[in-house]
């Protein structure tokens, strides 16, 4: 057996993973927060993607706009992984082999990978261009490579069920 | 009476696709979520707005023109595929008490978002009173209650 479907199997094994999963309220109960910070974490960092791409809140500057989203985004952030994480704890033999699963997994990653790029290359000249109503062309692509990969994080969360 | 419009909802075209259709469901539910999204942050910003929370250096009405119009067209979305979610098991939906409880806070929240909400945020100042404060958690907690009881159509 691979390494980490062995990882897999004992968290899926271990007293809470089995409480979450055998419990009658768990599971749905931490599902239902998961869906619903979706709001606070996909929501609001829409907002600023919204913003990069001209479509909203044109004239307030990229920068006012960052820094209100970042602290609801971030919260949303810690409810969303504290969540997943409890999720995973109850089902990780069964993730493990599941298609959609690994398909999110991956586009995590790339959705991470994404602020980093936009920080350490475009926004860091923001100063330059925050009160454009249309954002540089690197800005625009990073607002739409997140709402992508955030949406497509969140049709392949809801595809996990169905396999 | 109502039960006759979700009989033949669950008769007329579009239901009898969801039914069929063997990604239909699947496709719309995922559009229905993708729309959760965007709703939830707009109502969210413009809100935390009314209650002084965020964007304090920013006049309401600016915040509510862009938000308000993000939230209603994500709505709209939401509306038309949460309609084909129903065609797909409307007698089901219509006997669920979560479907019931969620098209009550629906309504009641959309006749709140066009009068005391609208008010509150047409009177609104710079600074945020207590009222708008109270409006605006009111507004958070309706919003969130069609959320959670939306979830629990599935769960019961």
């Amino acid at each position: 057996m691979p390494v980490l479907q062995h990882m897999c199997q004992v968290i899926y094994d271990s007293p809470i993973g089995t409480a979450i999963r055998e419990s009658d309220y768990a599971f749905p109960v931490i599902e239902s927060v998961h869906v619903l910070a979706i709001t606070l974490l996909v929501g609001t960092i829409a907002v600023l993607d919204l913003r990069l791409l001209g479509l909203v809140f044109r004239g307030i500057p990229v920068t006012r706009v960052a820094r209100t989203v970042f602290p609801l985004t971030w919260s949303g952030f810690a409810v969303m992984l504290a969540s997943g994480l409890l999720l995973f704890w109850a089902e990780a033999a069964k993730n493990y082999s599941n298609p959609a699963f690994r398909i999110k997994l991956v586009l995590l990653v790339l959705v991470g990978l994404n602020p980093l790029i936009f920080h350490t290359t475009i926004y860091r000249r923001v100063h330059e261009w925050e009160l454009l109503e249309c954002s540089p062309w690197r800005a625009r692509a990073a607002a739409l490579a997140s709402l992508s990969l955030w949406g497509g994080i969140i049709v392949a969360g809801r595809a996990i069920a169905y396999f | 009476m109502l039960r006759i419009w979700f009989l033949s909802l669950a008769q007329s075209t579009l239901g009898q696709y969801m039914q069929t259709s063997k990604w239909g469901f699947a496709v719309v539910e995922a559009i229905h979520l993708l729309a959760l999204a965007i709703l939830g942050g707009a109502v969210l910003i413009q809100d935390l707005r009314l209650m002084g929370l965020v964007f304090k250096e920013e006049p309401m009405r600016r915040i509510n023109r862009d938000m308000g119009r993000t939230l209603l067209g994500s709505l709209v979305i939401m509306v038309l595929s949460g309609i084909a979610l129903v065609s797909e098991e409307a007698l089901k939906c219509y006997y669920n008490p979560a479907f019931r409880w969620k098209m009550v806070l629906l309504v009641a929240v959309i006749v709140f978002y066009f009068t005391l909400h609208r008010s509150a945020i047409n009177r609104s100042t710079e600074e945020s009173r207590a009222g708008d404060r109270i409006i605006g958690a009111i507004s958070i907690f309706l919003w969130l209650g069609v959320g959670v009881a939306g979830r629990a159509i599935g769960l019961i």
